[in-house]
């Protein structure tokens, strides 16, 4: 279950209670402050439609604290109170049975003078406070990270296994569009190299689109330019620092391109995340506001409101994706369980091979240095089984030789079709790959 | 070559480079990180079978990391390859490995870039390859600051005379550093002019010939201060057989061309203006003076089947006057070249024997030059090339009535 610890909306009776004066016994349940003069320096995550972190409330004339929308008051973590209250909160959902929380924003739970109030210290001893309660009462449940941060900086979230079982891995994600426009397997290399070890019983989450924009926070400018120039050609798609699209329309609806990508996501070290409809291909409205155009309603069939709502359509809270290429007429559910070819049939197959061994989600990861730089390729290793995976990031053939010596003997199982590849001599291991391919083969000695 | 495609290719030929290349190899990696972040790139090393670890040098130069020392970020895989083409430096081989490696990758724009050039930076391959990447131009060729007394044959016979015959006023048609469209490189494959006759040539020289000929847009960048070497045990004969004979024997397959040009255009440029240094350098004049005397006494039956009486007989003329009388005029060394190229052109003796008899009357008119501009400012020692350019260029129906006398 989603949860925002942050902040609650303006609209909430806590902040109506907290603002209607300085005497009210909820006054300190969010950030206040006569001028907007404190934290200076602190970001500001929503450019586009913030100017500062501190709005001015007119019913108790004071400055209110704001990472995100202005609508957004900040809880204020350093009332125990809230503290408490939070932890109510989740107890309520944990009793009704819910496995876990994806805890929203985390990085900013806490504001100190002087420092970015990203990552500090006392929000992790907030974050640490709650998974100690939650093992103690509810053993099994998990919480899972959101924070846009870089790979190190996310590092201390898992703790010592004290803290996040799981997080997601934000920088991997433009990388990987990013290597796929660029035909060149560097932009991925480099941030998973960068990626520190976790404790073991911890996970990375990976995606490829989300709720929100595709963030370009965590890229170089150089990066964020060549992403913007390649995938936000028009500006109405772009949205703070960020991209809103899904990923089907950001890839030109390419099937390979699509199936390439779902490959490396469900390949690479880290529990794949698919973003709903994804699995479809659905399409996107970059006329809607904000980040809405992403979150249409889903296209379960081609009737009444594509499934989704018996309601008038007038009277949806998101207008459905109707356009000829995206519309739910052609994208739906229904319609692509009816082929065997469909993209929701080849992301089913997809998913039950990744699901055939335990090596993709626990397995270590070696990387290989073809002389090929558009050629990714990566042995995936757990207990006695290998996986080795291949794949082409550029638009045309291309022909690759791997250095396999180090397992001389053994042969390839391609892992969708189970046919035999031939056994790995001395020689370097030659392949070649159409327009983004790619392939898992099981290793095996026989 | 598993690079694939790419956009641009910078080149070092090398041959026991090991001292220098790994600073060359780092500023190209730099000026293609700084001003092609997103372009496909690859840096191709030619190498003539170097055994002073060469290739290790590049290679160790290339896997260096960038990024934190000076402040760059490679948006894609920059990928260095070395390549063996022979066991000893020949020009033409490394030079058309380049262009077939070019082809074959589609660069859009390929630089060459001297293993040697000490003085390179970064910029270099910004203005290098951005007039053929982004402006269409086909070659672009350098220009450099020069100490006065530096490209003394470049000076006193390579650019005027080109600059008069092909009409393009390029200030060093024979350079290590330059670079060339795939179009021109396209070109230069299909005619195949690396052949077997061609063995020996300036390599580089006949590509500028080749793009002045060949209606190809050319363009010329400012490279910096060329760091004077000091040639004093060069062989002078190896040198003239490789640009002078390169021009004379572009001179018969390009007779139509010159035959025809007009008054010499000049060629679009960007950076500073040809400029010159005047720190001292040591100049033995002397040993100049006493070669070309001895050089017209021995070789005066080979200089008979060459010059006219007239010309012979004004250069034995000369060579009587004393040390500090001594001026070989402009007129007459424009006279003797012509000759020579005609010469050359109808084959009146082997021709290397021509280069070879060239060699001292070019000693004389460099002692004439450094005589001359002992103590002369930049701008005089231009306006000293620039009147010499214009002889030759005045001069230039006296080669074509030698031309056609002796045809």
């Amino acid at each position: 279950m989603e949860m925002v610890l942050n902040h609650t909306s303006d609209q909430h009776p806590w902040f109506q209670e907290s603002r209607s004066s300085r005497d009210n016994p909820r006054r300190d349940w969010y950030v206040w402050n006569d001028t907007d003069t404190r934290y200076r320096g602190v970001r500001i995550i929503f450019l586009d439609t913030e100017t500062s972190n501190w709005a001015r409330d007119p019913v108790s004339k004071s400055y209110y604290w704001h990472r995100f929308f202005s609508h957004q008051p900040d809880l204020n973590y350093d009332n125990p109170a809230v503290h408490e209250e939070m932890w109510s909160v989740m107890q309520f959902w944990l009793e009704m049975g819910v496995d876990g929380f994806r805890l929203d924003a985390v990085p900013y739970l806490v504001e100190r003078e002087g420092t970015s109030c990203e990552n500090l210290p006392e929000t992790h001893a907030v974050l640490k406070d709650f998974r100690k309660r939650l093992d103690q009462h509810f053993p099994g449940r998990m919480l899972l990270a959101e924070a846009n941060q870089w790979p190190a900086d996310l590092r201390p979230y898992f703790g010592e296994g004290d803290e996040f079982h799981m997080a997601f891995h934000f920088p991997v994600m433009p990388r990987m569009f990013m290597s796929v426009k660029l035909e060149d397997r560097k932009p991925i290399m480099d941030i998973l190299q960068q990626t520190p070890n976790i404790p073991d019983p911890c996970q990375w989450c990976l995606f490829l689109r989300n709720h929100d924009e595709l963030t370009l926070e965590m890229v170089t400018d150089i990066e964020r330019d060549y992403m913007y120039d390649t995938y936000a050609g028009d500006k109405a798609m772009r949205l703070n620092l960020g991209i809103r699209r899904r990923l089907a329309p950001l890839l030109d609806n390419d099937r390979r391109r699509v199936e390439l990508m779902n490959g490396m996501l469900m390949s690479l070290p880290g529990t794949p995340i698919i973003y709903y409809g994804d699995e479809i291909g659905m399409g996107d409205n970059i006329h809607l506001g904000d980040r809405n155009g992403v979150r249409t309603p889903m296209q379960w069939d081609g009737g009444w409101n594509a499934g989704f709502s018996k309601a008038d359509p007038e009277n949806l809270y998101s207008p459905l994706i109707l356009d000829p290429v995206y519309g739910y007429p052609a994208v739906n559910v229904y319609s692509q369980g009816r082929s065997g070819h469909s993209l929701l049939a080849w992301m089913k197959r997809l998913m039950a091979t990744r699901k055939s061994t335990q090596v993709f989600g626990r397995g270590s990861i070696e990387f290989l240095h073809p002389a090929n730089h558009r050629v990714l390729a990566y042995v995936r290793q757990f207990k006695n089984e290998t996986v080795l995976v291949v794949n082409n990031l550029s638009s045309s053939a291309q022909a690759v030789e791997l250095d396999l010596r180090r397992y001389k003997g053994n042969i390839l199982v391609e892992m969708f079709g189970r046919n035999i590849f031939p056994r790995i001599g001395d020689l370097p291991y030659l392949l070649t790959m159409g327009p983004y391919q790619f392939f898992w083969f099981r290793l095996r000695r026989i | 070559m598993s690079v694939g495609e790419v956009d641009l290719l910078v080149s070092v030929p090398t041959h026991n480079s090991a001292q220098t290349v790994g600073e060359t190899v780092q500023r190209i990696r730099m000026g293609l990180l700084k001003y092609f972040p997103r372009e496909r790139a690859v840096i191709l090393n030619a190498d003539a079978g170097s055994k002073d670890g060469t290739r290790e040098v590049i290679a160790a130069a290339a896997s260096n990391d960038l990024q934190r020392s000076a402040n760059l970020y490679a948006l894609r895989t920059l990928p260095c390859i070395s390549t063996v083409y022979g066991d000893s430096p020949e020009t033409n081989v490394a030079l058309r490995t380049v262009l077939a490696a070019a082809d074959l990758l589609h660069a859009k724009a390929c630089a060459v870039v001297s293993p040697d050039s000490t003085s390179i930076t970064p910029d270099w391959i910004e203005r290098l390859l951005r007039p053929v990447y982004r402006e269409n131009f086909d070659l672009v060729t350098p220009v450099y600051r020069r100490h006065k007394f530096d490209g003394l044959l470049l000076r006193n016979l390579i650019y005027p005379m080109t600059r008069a015959l092909y009409a393009k006023r390029v200030r060093e048609p024979y350079a290590l550093e330059f670079a060339f469209s795939e179009r021109f490189c396209g070109h230069l494959l299909e005619n195949q002019i690396w052949d077997h006759e061609s063995r020996g040539l300036a390599a580089e020289m006949r590509m500028t010939i080749t793009a002045m000929a060949g209606g190809f847009r050319l363009y010329q960048t400012f490279l910096g201060t060329k760091p004077h070497v000091d040639r004093t045990g060069a062989d002078l004969v190896a040198a003239l057989r490789q640009t002078v004979g390169t021009l004379f024997w572009s001179l018969e397959a390009n007779f139509q061309y010159w035959n025809a040009t007009g008054v010499p255009e000049s060629v679009p440029s960007c950076g500073a203006e040809y400029d010159l240094t005047t720190e001292p350098i040591r100049v033995n004049r002397k040993r100049l003076y006493q070669l070309f005397n001895s050089g017209v006494a021995e070789l005066e039956p080979v200089l008979r089947s060459i010059l006219s009486p007239q010309t012979l007989a004004e250069v034995q003329s000369i060579a009587k006057l004393a040390e500090d009388d001594f001026r070989y005029p402009h007129e007459l060394w424009v006279r003797t070249a012509y000759e020579f190229a005609s010469s050359y052109h109808r084959s009146v003796i082997n021709r290397d024997h021509i280069i070879q008899a060239l060699a001292p009357l070019y000693r004389g008119k460099v002692y004439t030059f450094l005589l001359e501009n002992r103590d002369a400012s930049g701008p005089e020692v231009e306006a000293d090339v620039e009147d010499l350019c214009l002889t030759f260029e005045r001069l230039k129906p006296y080669l074509l009535d030698v031309w056609n006398a002796r045809e």
